[in-house]
């Protein structure tokens, strides 16, 4: 039996062994319960504040309808205003000293210091209005800014601008999620053979390499559908919020090619991770054991890397970083989503993603056909890479 | 007899050790072969590179199957149980079974035809099911022997396929491997419980720091190594044995048993051994007589023993 016919088969075995519909619907129906729970909590902590009262000491304010902070006028005796404290008849002092600045005088954290702070900005604009004799439009005119608008020469863009980098950061934040799912599963999967022993059985009867590049397709298919699952989820959740609560969902425009892009990085991005992952899980015995699961960060840094695509898209590192390999499956999609690339650069640079995944998992065959048959000791770095660029030893 | 697999001065080594060296054997169409061995011999060097997982340094190995000829034996055709072995333990039966079946390139109802028939002929049939996991380890063994045999493989090795089963399962195993013989398959065995390779084998290889030290029938083995008679003589109460020391064909006198009544006599070679009892009978009384031929055990640990002397720098 061919390779080309086995690789599917364990792609499938691997998939099914680790995707079951019923964890995924209780995991659908748990993510929406809790984002439910977490979001009518949040509706109740914004809506359902209690009014706060503010006793005020020799200042003329006039509390203004609408918000929360009350403010009462009471005697300058200090030792009153204390007690009004105490009894919990107000929860602060406001007193101004003659330079005009304010003190308040508290028992506890003052959560709603930002309303106080608006509404005394607001008192001190206009006695400093009053004194310099403008009126309240004259001060708007002033301030006001210039009117720019900008005027895209594809029209969808412009709509959909906004949109797409929403779409972008929780994609990228979703395709993350996706490598470590699969990272998880790779590790875990692997060692787990091993530990089994079921290893020896399974190397007789396929080559490593078909073995491998089933586990590179299974598991990042599982990893994907997990993701999807949450993102149906999510879905879900909104719709729960906007039956309940008449939450909109925001309209998000993503051009088909953005998307296109969006996509097909992502696929890239986790098989060649997944080649990787493969390789390395094959040189340990158990993740909870190993002294190298800081390994497992790696991931990180092509994103961390990105954010200078995100400050320049256009500048030369960010040109570069979506090019090569290891950066482009998080670089370039940045970079189509905030300024654009051509389709050349776009073609070129998968071009070579791919043709790094392909050489990445030869390598990982190599190191895996070895330390798939190897217990104890852990090999080192430069071991592992003389086997990746040493000759197979299968007949 | 129609060679199946060859190996011709065969060596390989790792890190500078020598793994197997310069090995040389055949094994034939429908014989159980046993390939025995101390720990560290070189058995599972051997067999992994019969089954293509490592290439040799130096030498040849050549298959032939359906009268093809090759240099290494095609997946399809071999099955193998090897010595660390497992499975998918959260799997359930029919399921893990199907997976290899189909690894193997069986379409997926052929698959589960196989499955279902080996299940039900080795009584498992109502746990297919069931996790691997939910099964008994001699159970489990047996899940596992039908994942190497699904196929209908033309050689079958089996690794150490007595360990850990209850002596009723031995049996059921020993059944199964003459089973496989008649059906024209071939089996290499390699297994540390000599009693039962003795029944089952119709030729042996034994090796010792990689390289074959004996080999042959079992009999030809018993043959081999010594040829110079034992004899059991259980003796009347008071006897001493010590007398039958003096017979000019006796080499050594072993005395054991409950009372010291059991003489083990051995005979130089080329001695007849009915002479020498005309003459202990005369000397001593005896209860009962009987002949003793050495175990492959014996033979094993002899074997094993002389070898390891005449080279002392290879004793691991």
């Amino acid at each position: 039996m061919s390779q080309v016919r086995q690789a599917p088969l364990v792609a499938q075995w691997e998939f099914r062994r680790y995707f079951k519909w019923k964890d995924q619907v209780l995991g659908l129906l748990i993510f929406t319960a809790l984002g439910a729970i977490g979001y009518a909590a949040s509706r109740l902590a914004t809506g359902g504040r209690d009014p706060v009262t503010i006793a005020t000491a020799g200042i003329g304010i006039e509390t203004p309808a609408g918000g929360r902070v009350r403010l009462m006028s009471v005697p300058a005796d200090s030792g009153a205003r204390a007690q009004l404290l105490n009894d919990g008849e107000a929860q602060g002092i406001l007193t101004r000293r003659p330079d005009g600045s304010f003190d308040l005088l508290v028992e506890k954290d003052p959560r709603y210091l930002p309303e106080l702070r608006a509404l005394l900005a607001g008192v001190v604009l206009n006695e400093r209005l009053a004194a310099s004799g403008l009126s309240g439009a004259e001060l708007q005119r002033v301030l006001s800014p210039p009117v720019l608008e900008v005027q895209f020469t594809d029209p969808e863009r412009g709509r959909s601008s906004t949109a797409e980098k929403i779409a972008a950061g929780v994609f990228q934040g979703l395709v993350l999620l996706a490598i470590f799912t699969s990272m998880a599963y790779m590790l875990t999967g692997i060692t787990g053979e091993k530990q089994l022993r079921v290893t020896e059985s399974i190397t007789v009867i396929i080559p490593p390499q078909a073995w491998i590049d089933g586990k590179m397709l299974g598991i990042g298919a599982y990893a994907l559908a997990t993701v999807a699952n949450m993102v149906v989820g999510g879905v879900l959740l909104a719709f729960v919020a906007k039956l309940a609560w008449g939450f909109t969902l925001p309209a998000v425009i993503v051009r088909p090619g953005v998307m296109l892009v969006l996509i097909v990085y992502s696929i890239l991005g986790l098989l060649l991770w997944n080649a990787f992952f493969g390789a390395f899980a094959s040189t340990i015995d158990d993740p909870n054991t190993s002294t190298r699961t800081s390994v497992m960060f790696l991931p990180m840094i092509p994103v961390a890397m990105t954010l200078t695509v995100m400050r320049d898209p256009d500048h030369l590192s960010s040109r570069v970083l979506s090019v090569l390999p290891i950066t482009s499956p998080s670089a370039m999609p940045v970079r189509v989503i905030l300024s654009g690339a051509s389709w050349p650069e776009i073609v070129a640079s998968v071009a070579l993603l791919i043709a790094t995944i392909w050489f990445v998992r030869l390598l990982a065959g190599r190191i895996f056909e070895i330390g798939m048959l190897m217990y104890g000791k852990e090999p080192t770095f430069r071991e592992m890479l003389r086997w990746a660029s040493s000759k197979s030893d299968r007949r | 007899m129609e060679h199946i697999v060859q190996f011709d001065r065969v060596s390989k080594s790792f890190a500078g050790r020598q793994a197997v060296e310069d090995l040389s054997f055949n094994v034939r169409r429908g014989e159980v072969f046993a390939l025995l061995g101390p720990n560290g011999a070189g058995k599972t060097t051997t067999v992994r590179m019969l089954v293509g997982v490592i290439r040799p340094d130096d030498g040849s190995i050549t298959a032939t199957v359906e009268g093809r000829t090759t240099d290494a034996l095609p997946a399809a055709s071999v099955g193998y149980l090897p010595e660390d072995r497992g499975l998918y333990r959260d799997i359930p039966v029919l399921r893990t079974l199907v997976y290899f079946a189909r690894l193997r390139g069986l379409e997926r109802h052929e698959a589960k035809r196989r499955a279902l028939e080996w299940l039900e002929r080795l009584n498992l049939l109502d746990r297919k099911d069931e996790r691997v996991d939910a099964l008994s380890k001699g159970n489990q063994q047996r899940v596992q022997l039908i994942a190497a045999l699904i196929h209908q493989p033309a050689l079958a090795i089996l690794d150490e396929p007595f360990t850990g089963l209850d002596p009723l399962s031995q049996e059921f195993f020993l059944v199964l491997v003459s089973e496989l013989r008649e059906a024209g398959t071939s089996v290499i065995l390699s297994a540390h419980q000599m009693d039962l390779v003795e029944r089952a084998a119709d030729r042996v290889l034994l090796m010792n720091s990689g390289r074959e030290i004996l080999s042959g029938s079992v009999a030809d083995l018993h043959g081999r190594l010594d040829s110079r008679p034992l004899v059991r003589l259980t003796l009347e109460g008071g006897t001493a044995a010590g007398v039958l020391r003096d017979d000019p064909d006796v080499i050594d006198v072993v005395v054991d048993g409950a009372n010291d009544n059991e003489a083990h006599v051995r005979l130089r070679e080329g001695a007849a051994v009915p002479t020498f009892l005309a003459r202990a009978v005369t000397r001593v009384g005896v209860l009962s007589i009987s002949t003793e031929r050495p175990r492959l055990h014996d033979i094993f640990v002899r074997a094993v023993r002389e070898d390891d002397l005449r080279r002392p720098a290879s004793i691991p």
